[in-house]
């Protein structure tokens, strides 16, 4: 996920380049909307869908829970790394066939 | 993220925008805690005020979220630390 800023140009101290800039915000906000995505759907599945917590009897996280949070945000970068994987692999067969859908 | 090919003004503009979508955040964190806790919790409508029990479980739901969102912070920060050195 780490978008390396390429170039050597330093440009001179005061100016302020807009298209970096333009691209270091969307960078930062897809950071933000993933991690926001990751808290909400492991909150789900974890936590408000554990009949423990039914009327919340405790503030602090059961062991079942820290648990099923580590494998779900495990699970949630593997998702990540496939569905980008396939959108590359369909982006190329499209690039290929001339055409895209099924 | 990378910052060091930015320079001075450049990353003095990224730290004023880093700051004021940190507020944002902190907005939206807090008002969808009060829906999440305020579902999950508020049943007793006989009255205006909040139950003891009730009282017990929005605090018990604000706790665990925060610990929960803790916990992911931790295991999001160790993702991208292992993946930018690769």
């Amino acid at each position: 996920m780490s978008f390396l800023f390429g170039g050597n140009n330093r440009s001179a101290e005061g100016s302020v380049d807009p298209a970096k800039i333009e691209m270091a915000v969307a960078e930062l906000d897809m950071i933000t909307d993933v991690f926001n995505r990751l808290v909400t759907s492991c909150h789900t599945k974890c936590i408000s869908q554990n009949p423990q917590n039914h009327r919340y009897v405790e503030g602090d996280l059961l062991k079942g829970e820290s648990v099923c949070i580590d494998r779900c945000t495990a699970k949630f970068f593997e998702v990540n790394k496939k569905v980008g994987e396939r959108m590359s692999a369909m982006g190329n067969a499209a690039q290929a066939t001339g055409s895209f859908g099924r | 993220m990378d910052f060091s090919q930015f320079n001075g003004a450049e990353q003095a503009h990224m730290t004023k925008v880093i700051e004021k979508k940190q507020m944002q955040d902190f907005m939206k964190l807090y008002s969808g805690l009060v829906e999440r806790c305020f579902n999950a919790c508020a049943q007793d409508f006989t009255s205006k005020a909040l139950t003891t029990n009730e009282t017990t479980c929005v605090q018990n739901c604000t706790d665990k979220f925060l610990k929960h969102s803790e916990r992911v912070g931790a295991r999001f920060a160790e993702h991208n630390a292992g993946e930018s050195s690769l």
